[in-house]
This record gives C-alpha cells, sequence and structure tokens, in this order.
C-alpha cells in the first residue's frame, strides 16, 4: 500500500474523542426538553428545529464537541451525521471550546476601509494575542468576521454571538473591555437614523438603552 | 427634475417618524394594521396581487424581480397541500444594513406586509429567516411577535375572520450562502445549506417540496403601504420602471453614514451630497452602489446616473440590495479587491468545482498582486477566470463573485498594473 493511504495527508478525526463532559452533564433538563419540543411543533419535520437545538445546546454547553451532536441528535431522532453536518457548515456553531467571551470584528470591506483592521490589530496588542486565537488565561477569543451588517456604523464588532458594538476607537475597546472584566452584560446599542436626528431630534425608540449616532468614520491605517 | 421628482420633501413611509413607532399600540394609533383589516374584509387575494403587480414593486434583495408577478407563480390551492411564504432578513451582502434598522424600529410594518402577502398566495405559514447575528434583533422581533400574536393579529383566526397564519422565526448562524433563495430552504429543512439547481423554482417545490415565495424583509413591508395609498399612488414614487421607496444604506468615507429613506431614482450625487459629502473634503474615486455583488463604478461613470435598475445597468452596474459603498481617493483598489475576494473565498459552499476552487484561486491570485509578486498576465488570467466561473455553477454566488473582480481590474487596471511585476526588463546595453 502506497505510504500516503497509510498515513493520509489530510489528518483524520480522531474516532473516540474524550468527552469533554461527564455522563451526568451530558443531559437536557425537562425545561430544555420542552423547548426543543416548542421547536420541533414549528416545523413539519423535527429536522428543522436542528438549528434552533443546537443554538440551544451551545447556550447551555459554550461549543459543540460531538458528544453534545449526539445529544442533540438522539433529542430530535435524527442522524449523528446530519447534526454534524449542520453544526459544521455555519461558522457560528462552535466546534471547538472558545474564550469566555468570543470578539468577532468585522474586518470586511466597509468596515476594513473604516479602520475594522486597525481595530482587529489594537485588540491584538492589547490582549497579547493573534486573530484566530485564544488568550492563554482563556477569557478572549479573537476572530475576523464577514460583514455583520452594520456598515454604517464601521469599525464594528459583535461579542460572543450577541450585542453589537458601534463606530469603535481605542478607547471605547478599553472601555468595553474594563465593562467585560467586571462582568457587566453589553447593553444593546440602537444607532439612529440620520433622517430620525433631524427630524425628531433623536432615537425614535424612548426605550433604547444606549443610543449612539452613525459617525464619520476613522481613518484607515492598514487594510490586512 | 430627476426621476425622484421632488425628493427634498419626500415625506417617509417604510420608517415614518413617528416615536416608538415599534410598539404595537403606537403602530396602531398610527393606521397600523388598517390594510390587513382592509384586506381581510374586503380583497379578495388575486386582487391584492393585480393591485402589487399594478404598483410595480420590485424585490428589495437584491434581484430586483417583479413581486406582483412572484406571487402569482403560486400555483392554484390544493386543500391539503401546505404552502409557504419565507421572508428573507438573512441580510449579509456587504455594504447591506437595512433590513436590520426596518426590523429594529418598525417591525409591525413587516409583520403586517407578511400576513397581506400571506393572504395573497392563500398560504397558512412564513418562516420569517434572521441571520443569526441578528441576536439582539431577533429577542426584540419575538417580543413584538408575541403582542401580534396576543391582539388576534396573528395565529388562529386574525381579527376574527377565518383567515389563519402563523408567523415563525427561524435563526440562522453565520452563513451568507443562506441568503439564496434555495439554500435559505435548505438551511429552513435543517440540512447543510447547499444551493438547489432551478428548475424546479420555489413556486413549484420549495420547501419540503411544497410551493414557497420567498422576498425580502423590505419588499415585504411595502405591502402594507400598497393597500393603504394603492398600487397607483406606490408606482408614480420614484423611477417608473422601478418605483417606490428605497432604503439606502449608506457606508464608507462619507461625512454622514447611515439608511436613509428616499425614492429611487436618486441621483447618486444628491445621495452623496444628502451623506454630507466625502469626509475631509476628499475626491470620491469609486462607489459599489447595492453590496459587494454588483460591480463598482468609478468617480467619473457616476454623473446623472440614478439609483434604479435601468440607470444602473446602462452606467454598467445593478441596483443590487441598495448598500452603497463610497471610496475616497485614497482607497487601495488592489487592497479592496482582495478583501471582496476573500469574502466569496469564505463564503462560498463548496458544491460546485468552479466556485469552490476559482474563488479561492481568485484570492491567491490577487493576494500576490497585492504582496507585489503578481505578474501583468495574472490580471488576464483573473479575467479569464472570471469567464470560466460565470453561469457554470448552481447558484449565482460564482457570478456575484466574479463581476466584482472584473470590473475592479477592468475599471482600475492602471492601480493592478502598477502592483504588478513589468512584462518586459531595460536591459543594460
Ligand atoms: C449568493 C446570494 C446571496 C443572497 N443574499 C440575500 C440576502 O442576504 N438577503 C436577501 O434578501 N436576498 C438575498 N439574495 C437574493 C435572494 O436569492 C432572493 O432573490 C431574494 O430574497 C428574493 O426577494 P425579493 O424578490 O423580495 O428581492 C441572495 C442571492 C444570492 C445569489
Ligand atoms: S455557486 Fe458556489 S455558493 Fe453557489 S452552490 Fe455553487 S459552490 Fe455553492
Ligand atoms: S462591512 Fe463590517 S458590518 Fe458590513
Amino acid at each position: 500500500m502506497a505510504d500516503f493511504i497509510r498515513n493520509p495527508v489530510v489528518a483524520l478525526p480522531d474516532p473516540n474523542p474524550a468527552s469533554h463532559f461527564s455522563k451526568e452533564e451530558l443531559v437536557f433538563t425537562a425545561e430544555e426538553k420542552e423547548k426543543i419540543a416548542e421547536y420541533v411543533a414549528q416545523y413539519p419535520t423535527p429536522d428543522g428545529a436542528v438549528m434552533w437545538a443546537l443554538w440551544l445546546a451551545q447556550e447551555k454547553f459554550g461549543f459543540l464537541p460531538s458528544e453534545v451532536m449526539r445529544l442533540v441528535a438522539t433529542e430530535l431522532s435524527l442522524p449523528y451525521a446530519q447534526v454534524y453536518g449542520v453544526a459544521t457548515f455555519y461558522t457560528q456553531y462552535f466546534k471547538e471550546k472558545k474564550g469566555t467571551f468570543v470578539l468577532d470584528v468585522c474586518t470586511c470591506f466597509s468596515c476594513q476601509f473604516c479602520g475594522g483592521y486597525d481595530i482587529l490589530a489594537y485588540l491584538e496588542e492589547k490582549l497579547g494575542v493573534k486573530r484566530g486565537h485564544t488568550t492563554p488565561c482563556g477569557r478572549y477569543t479573537l476572530q475576523e468576521a464577514e460583514c455583520l451588517g452594520a456598515c454604517g456604523s464601521a469599525p464594528m464588532m459583535q461579542v460572543s454571538n450577541g450585542p453589537y458594538a458601534h463606530n469603535l476607537t481605542p478607547e471605547k475597546i478599553d472601555a468595553l473591555l474594563a465593562a467585560m472584566e467586571a462582568g457587566k452584560p453589553l447593553p444593546f446599542v440602537s444607532v439612529t437614523l440620520p433622517q430620525d436626528e433631524d427630524e425628531m431630534g433623536g432615537n425614535r425608540r424612548t426605550d433604547a438603552e444606549v443610543v449612539e449616532h452613525y459617525a464619520v468614520p476613522p481613518q484607515t491605517k492598514r487594510t490586512q | 427634475m430627476t426621476k425622484a421628482g421632488d425628493w427634498k420633501s419626500y415625506k417617509r413611509v417604510l420608517l415614518p417618524p413617528v416615536k416608538d413607532l415599534h410598539h404595537l399600540d403606537v403602530y396602531q394609533e398610527q393606521g397600523g394594521y388598517q390594510a390587513l383589516r382592509a384586506v381581510l374584509s374586503d380583497w379578495k387575494p388575486e386582487d391584492v396581487t393585480a393591485e402589487v403587480k399594478l404598483s410595480g414593486l420590485r424585490g428589495r434583495g437584491g434581484a430586483g424581480f417583479p413581486t406582483g408577478l412572484k406571487w402569482s407563480f403560486m400555483p392554484p390551492v390544493k386543500p391539503d397541500v401546505p404552502r409557504y411564504l419565507c421572508c428573507n432578513a438573512d441580510e449579509s451582502e456587504p455594504g447591506t444594513f437595512k433590513d436590520r434598522q426596518l426590523m429594529e424600529y418598525n417591525p409591525h410594518l413587516l409583520f403586517e406586509g407578511i400576513l397581506i402577502a400571506g393572504y395573497a398566495m392563500s398560504l397558512k405559514a412564513c418562516y420569517l429567516y434572521v441571520r443569526g447575528e441578528f441576536a439582539s434583533w431577533i429577542t426584540l422581533l419575538q417580543n413584538e411577535l408575541s403582542k401580534a400574536y396576543d391582539a388576534k393579529l396573528v395565529g388562529d383566526n386574525i381579527l376574527g375572520t377565518d383567515h389563519s397564519m402563523d408567523i415563525i422565526i427561524h435563526k440562522g448562524a453565520g452563513a451568507y450562502i443562506c441568503g439564496e433563495e434555495t439554500s435559505l430552504m435548505e438551511s429552513l429543512e435543517g440540512k447543510r445549506a447547499y444551493p438547489r439547481i432551478k428548475p424546479p423554482f420555489p413556486a413549484q417545490s420549495g420547501i419540503w417540496g411544497y410551493p414557497t415565495t420567498i422576498n425580502n424583509v423590505e419588499t415585504l413591508a411595502c405591502a402594507p403601504i400598497i393597500i393603504n395609498r394603492g398600487g397607483d399612488w406606490f408606482a408614480g414614487v420614484g423611477a417608473k420602471k422601478h418605483p417606490g421607496p428605497v432604503l439606502y444604506g449608506i457606508s464608507g468615507h462619507v461625512n454622514r453614514p447611515g439608511v436613509y429613506e428616499y425614492p429611487t431614482g436618486m441621483l447618486i450625487t444628491d445621495l452623496l451630497e444628502i451623506a454630507g459629502g466625502m469626509r475631509d473634503n476628499k475626491k470620491l474615486k469609486a462607489l459599489v452602489p447595492g453590496g459587494a455583488s454588483v460591480p463598482v463604478l468609478r468617480a467619473d461613470m457616476i454623473d446623472g446616473v440614478t439609483m434604479d435598475v435601468e440607470s444602473l445597468q446602462e452606467a454598467g452596474s445593478m441596483m443590487g440590495t441598495a448598500g452603497m459603498l463610497f471610496l475616497d481617493e485614497d482607497t487601495d483598489m488592489v487592497a479592496f479587491l482582495r478583501r471582496v475576494a476573500r469574502f466569496y473565498h469564505h463564503e462560498s459552499c463548496g458544491q460546485c468545482t468552479p466556485c469552490r476552487e476559482g474563488t479561492g484561486w481568485m484570492e491567491n491570485l490577487i493576494t500576490r498582486i497585492d504582496d507585489g509578486e503578481g505578474n501583468l498576465r495574472d490580471l488576464d488570467l483573473l479575467l479569464d477566470l472570471c469567464d470560466q466561473m460565470e453561469g457554470r455553477t448552481v447558484c449565482a454566488l460564482a457570478d456575484a463573485a466574479a463581476w466584482p473582480v472584473r470590473n475592479t481590474i477592468k475599471r482600475f487596471r492602471g492601480d493592478f498594473e502598477r502592483r504588478c511585476r513589468p512584462a518586459a526588463w531595460a536591459v543594460n546595453a
């Protein structure tokens, strides 16, 4: 047998990986099962609920190693291969352990020319970790993201698949990191439409927790 | 007078200036859900579709397909065959951020539009596919949707009539390709989101093989406006062949980026002025008029060009999503194209060889040029690669990758050539 067949060039995944969770941890509670059943009821077949169930599992376990995918597959009575296929297709499902906070800095083209890479470089320096990696303390994972649909308030980032932070500057990053260190949840930020500013004197949502405005984007130094 | 008419006195209808319009009670005080009431009590479903046809509304999701026509493709109702509507809120086209703001500031307009479209096509369920990154907005939508359910505006026997319809929010998980309609359907079915070959088109065989229609958020939000004000009013707003209000998402090197609502057919130069002009009084170098997939325009190509299908096509571009990116004279077009190519390489689903491999080669070649190691013939290789990719794949992502590459190289060839190694070297005699 040729050597490359015995030693494949591509590393194959370990067929029997060590579990990250104990047997007792690897269960859905009655409430979670009920929630999943609610999702299933919304689709003609249980398949449709896979994405919601994976979201629920990721929120519970933090990431989706194969044993968690198997748990989801069992709960939905679907083949493991299907759940694995879905989980590995989408970038927001974490297949390996990430930091407590995942910083997704948008560097797609609007952000690229409005300082996205400068923000990324600032974070790399500040956290002492390159893009795509997690800090040794396990607190932060720094990632480059594709357009997050907030190009007008570039540069921007998303924290842990949750709230957006707009119009970023180094000072703002410092404040955000300090808030995260202190365990404060980041607020939902409402960005005011320019026409609302002119016609209504500010944001139209009186219940918005934090309001920001579209601003002149910063000068760009880096473009990659 | 431009095609947009007297735009300075234009009154917004998608995002009218009303405080807290996202609350159900405020929305109803402002005449919200009146269109739905009217439709349910006095209109026949086919009349709704006819009114939308009359309005001339074209899809706002990128392709600009006439919406009324799309609705009329749905086959006749069969009692035991379910049919579905999908609302495409996957908004991942780089440069586009209008749907997010519409969902944040006027969610009930979207719900009302979905319900009207559902009535017009006699269907009972709509899946609202929102990209996973919009987690905060999904929560906002869920809150407002449950209020609408409590008020009997959605669900069984809407407003006491015998029409019932559910709206189900589906959360994506970060894949640009899910915006493509057949990919969205695969994703909803709980599979890897590989686009399907068309035909069959969604109206024949959509989610779970049932007749399905897919529309963008902004498209559906226009439906209540068309019912309230009449199709002919709508048809009279903006450009004749592409009428209606549009949310322009302006980003890049302007003084006042943001989402602006104006009629179609606005002069690009007027929109630039509205957005405060270029920052630091720099000159405009390039404009992407409708998201990353549409061809870039050089500054000298935008004079007199208006934002509608017809005019942009003449100018050599497309309307796309009306997400406009303005770039100033300091912009490095090679770095720009490198990032665009990287985006498509990252987002290709990998199903078709020309797209999976082609986008990778594009990125490699442009990276080589950006790093100063490219040869002049690489430019022609890139153009050839575009020809090899276009029209040879399952979905339009490969085309969407080829268009910006081809046109950026053609329209900014000098920028690229300067970065390449010379084709011939001077010889010391
Ligand atoms: C690669 C690709 C990505 C797309 N992404 C989106 C998207 O994010 N949002 C959207 O509304 N339409 C998107 N579309 C267009 C949809 O396929 C579809 O045409 C549109 O949702 C139809 O709605 P409309 O007729 O209301 O415009 C995309 C198309 C392609 C080929
Ligand atoms: S063209 Fe690209 S994205 Fe579309 S189906 Fe083929 S490989 Fe997937
Ligand atoms: S390019 Fe960064 S949010 Fe769109």
